[in-house]
């Protein structure tokens, strides 16, 4: 697809669905919202710029070795926050008096919550872009 | 709580998690490493298990919570002979799967695949672990769903069109069995207001006398969700085609493990939290226990009409699952033990024959049992190990089969319902029939061509798991004392609660 | 007469059970597999509904504390936890029953499963 217009909008769309993506995934613990949900919109901006521009070129702005390696590590930096708890000695995903958790209303309140928010938006919009790349460019998965 | 060992359940399933999601990332760059990890998670993991399973025994059952929380709010792990004697199977077994695994796979599974089907096995391994150790409503959905997902993929991991169609069979059925369970999970918490399988226990009661529909129409949709999900007699359409299609790996572990980890959950929902009064209230128990004699019977009968070696192996499994409803809705405690047992006997003997069928395939390319002649000349070995696992499955004395049978026929007679030792009989005739013709065949073929019994040509790695299993079936048939006594106390948790 | 009161008063129930059988009808008795996948998400949205409005109460907000502490009456947030998480998984089974038919096309040519069935008869 090659229309001037939808180029030029999305240029211009693209960056504050990703700013609103990513105020979704950090205000997670405070607002509702959280890592699903503004991981999907960020996902949705490179599948506009895919569908405006072509998949090709999505391919090549978020390739499949980097979505691999995102998504295999946030999974497991999950999983190492929750042992990392019990290095401590408490239960898996303890969070209270384990992480630092400052007064209401900041960033870190909730604790490790914002880096899991974090891990969860980043995989879930790496799995939404892979997912839309592959069963519209038909390759093997 | 101090104590580290308390954290082994929790261990198990991120450990189990940890390599499936390293493997896709480190089989890029070193793919001999992928299956040496895999293979050491499974072991290492059935260690810790047997560490807990002593920690148990010295104090006592426990509840883990997660961060720390306590129920209503937390998420809890029943730490119970049950949970533990399930995970235990499964790591055993799948240590045993993932050893042949190795070289079976290069002729099954497309060599750059390799490591994503490391990721799958370890997913779904994961996912069981935590199903038998879940003790929340909202987790055992979830894993339910990851399972799920991960057993269609290693089906249609095999670029052949019969398994995608298999599975994509087993996913569309898969998927209204778990839309029925998620609206009896709502259901259930409609009427309760908890996911915890403890607290909704204690509020069943109540719940029960103000909206009777309710649990009864929850219970309806929970015995036809897993009943779809562990292929309950009339709901076994999907099984044949998908475990006699998927690479024989995953038809050890679909057919050993997968389908026996959603009955365990079902029994375990159905015993310990609707409870007596609901199971007086309806003749719930009745029921399966004459759904599971049909599909003793009935998948019996399947059976003997295969011409296809793996498609009999996979009807035969359907009869299998009918054993182990049958003996824990005998609701005796003889009878709840024979159908734990059967658990992880038939765990041994299936996974066993499908290894078996899947060397010989692997070796010469047939299917077909009449192509089978005389084959026990070419692969003794194998030959051997298969006939001790049918002969396991025809229930002779000696070997494990045989133990289970016992069991479940003693509680039969316990619970004063002696018509179904006729059931398991007869069964146990119509095994005969249908997996002795195999080893007659294979050893006393005509058509073999002439000489001596040669050496297998298969790999060490094929052959050892193989006689590993073999062994283990001669094993726990002679000596089945241990086994027997964790069995008892998942049967007296199950049976007291 | 108490049914249909019932049916009237609790309207959103009645409404996520048509739906859930709509979808489920779709799914079991159509033989365009596009159209099975689609039945699928129809029967989850039924159940979706279904749960979500078990937890919901009118007028009720999110459950996060107000920085200013007012009173507000919360919403129980696990129906709709358990729902995101049945939404997410509804759409990993979308996709990958999607890559299955996609491959099964591959081979086939075609996305109807009776000519499939047909198909494989006539390879017997």
């Amino acid at each position: 697809m090659d229309d001037l217009v939808l180029q030029t909008i999305t240029r211009i769309l693209m960056p504050f669905i990703q700013v609103y993506g990513i105020f979704v995934i950090v205000n997670g613990h405070l607002s509702p919202g959280g890592g699903f949900a503004g991981g999907t919109i960020l996902g949705a901006s490179v599948i506009l710029y895919a569908l405006t521009f072509n998949v090709g070129a999505a391919e090549d702005l978020y390739p499949d070795d980097l979505a691999e390696a995102v998504e295999s590590s946030s999974v497991l930096i999950f999983v190492l926050v929750g042992l990392f708890a019990i290095l401590m000695g408490a239960n898996f995903l303890t969070n209270i008096g384990i992480f630092p958790s400052p007064e209401t209303g900041t960033l870190f309140t909730g604790g490790f919550v914002t880096p899991l928010t974090l891990a969860i938006g980043v995989k879930v919009a790496s799995t939404v872009i892979t997912l839309f790349t592959h069963l519209f460019g038909e390759k093997k998965p | 709580m101090n104590d580290p060992t308390v954290h082994i359940p929790v261990i198990v399933i991120c450990t189990s998690l940890i390599g499936a999601f390293l493997a896709p990332v480190l089989g890029k760059y070193r793919p001999a490493l992928v299956g040496l990890m895999a293979r050491l998670i499974a072991p290492v993991n059935a260690l810790l298990l047997v560490i807990l399973l002593r920690y148990v025994d010295a104090g006592e059952t426990f509840h883990y919570y997660m961060g720390g929380w306590a129920p209503p709010w937390g998420i809890a792990l029943s730490v119970d002979y049950l949970a533990i004697y399930v995970a235990l199977i499964i790591h055993l077994v799948s240590a045993v799967i993932l050893l042949y695994a190795k070289d079976d796979l290069f002729g099954e599974v497309r060599g750059d695949l390799h490591r994503w089907y490391y990721t799958l096995f370890l997913l779904l391994v994961a996912a069981m672990t935590a199903l038998a150790f879940s003790h929340d409503f909202f987790n055992i959905f979830v894993f339910t769903e990851i399972a799920t997902i991960a057993a269609c993929a290693l089906i249609a991991i095999k670029p052949k069109k019969e398994c995608i169609e298999a599975s994509f069979k087993y996913l569309i059925l898969s998927t209204v069995g778990s839309g029925f369970i998620l609206l009896a999970l709502a259901l259930i918490y409609m009427v309760t207001g908890h996911f915890n399988l403890t607290l909704v226990a204690q509020n069943m009661g109540a719940a029960a006398e103000a909206y009777p529909l309710n649990i009864m129409v929850s219970l309806a949709l929970l015995i036809v969700g897993f009943g779809v999900k562990s292929a309950l007699f009339p709901l076994h359409v999907w099984l044949p085609d998908a475990h006699s299609s998927a690479p024989s790996p995953s038809s050890a572990v679909l057919s050993g493990l997968v389908v026996k980890i959603y009955a365990v959950v079902l029994i375990r929902i159905i015993l310990t939290v609707f409870g007596g009064e609901v199971l007086a209230a309806a003749p719930i128990a009745d029921m399966i226990l004459i759904i599971a004699s049909v599909a003793i019977i009935a998948g019996s009968l399947f059976a003997l009409a295969q011409t296809d070696i793996k498609l009999l192996l996979a009807f035969s499994t359907v009869a299998q699952v009918g054993y182990i409803y049958m003996g824990i809705s005998l609701l005796s405690e003889t009878g709840t033990m024979g159908g734990l047992v059967h658990i992880f006997n038939h765990a041994l003997m299936k996974t066993l024959l499908f290894l078996a069928a899947g060397a010989i395939i692997h070796q010469t390319g047939l299917r077909k049992i009449s192509d089978l002649d005389g084959i026990a000349k070419r692969m003794p070995i194998t030959m051997a190990v298969f006939s001790v696992g049918a002969l396991s499955m025809v229930g002779i004395p000696g070997f494990n089969g045989f133990i289970s049978k016992m069991y479940l026929a003693t509680g039969a007679f316990d619970a004063g319902k002696p018509v179904f030792i006729l059931v398991i009989l007869m069964s146990s005739l119509l095994n005969g029939l249908y997996y002795l013709p195999i080893v007659v065949r294979a050893f006393l073929g005509t058509n073999a061509e002439e000489g001596k019994f040669a050496k297998d040509e298969l790999p060490l790695s094929m052959t050892f798991p193989l006689v590993i299993l073999g062994l283990a079936c001669i094993y726990f048939g002679l000596l089945p004392g241990s086994l027997l006594e964790l069995v008892r106390k998942a049967a007296h948790y199950l049976i007291a609660v | 007469m108490n049914i249909i009161s019932g049916l009237i008063q609790n309207y959103f129930y009645f409404a996520s059970i048509v739906i859930f059988l709509i979808g489920t009808h779709v799914m079991l008795t159509h033989s365009n597999l596009i159209k099975k996948i689609m039945g699928m998400n129809i029967m989850e949205t039924g159940i979706f509904l279904f749960v979500v409005s078990i937890g919901y109460i009118r007028g009720g907000s999110a459950p996060i504390v107000p920085i200013d502490g007012r009173g507000v009456r919360f919403i129980n947030p696990l129906p709709s936890a358990l729902i995101l998480t049945g939404i997410v998984v509804g759409v990993s089974l979308t996709a990958f029953a999607l890559s299955l038919v996609i491959e099964l096309y591959k081979y086939y040519g075609t996305t109807d499963s009776d000519e499939i069935m047909e198909m494989r008869r006539r390879e017997r």
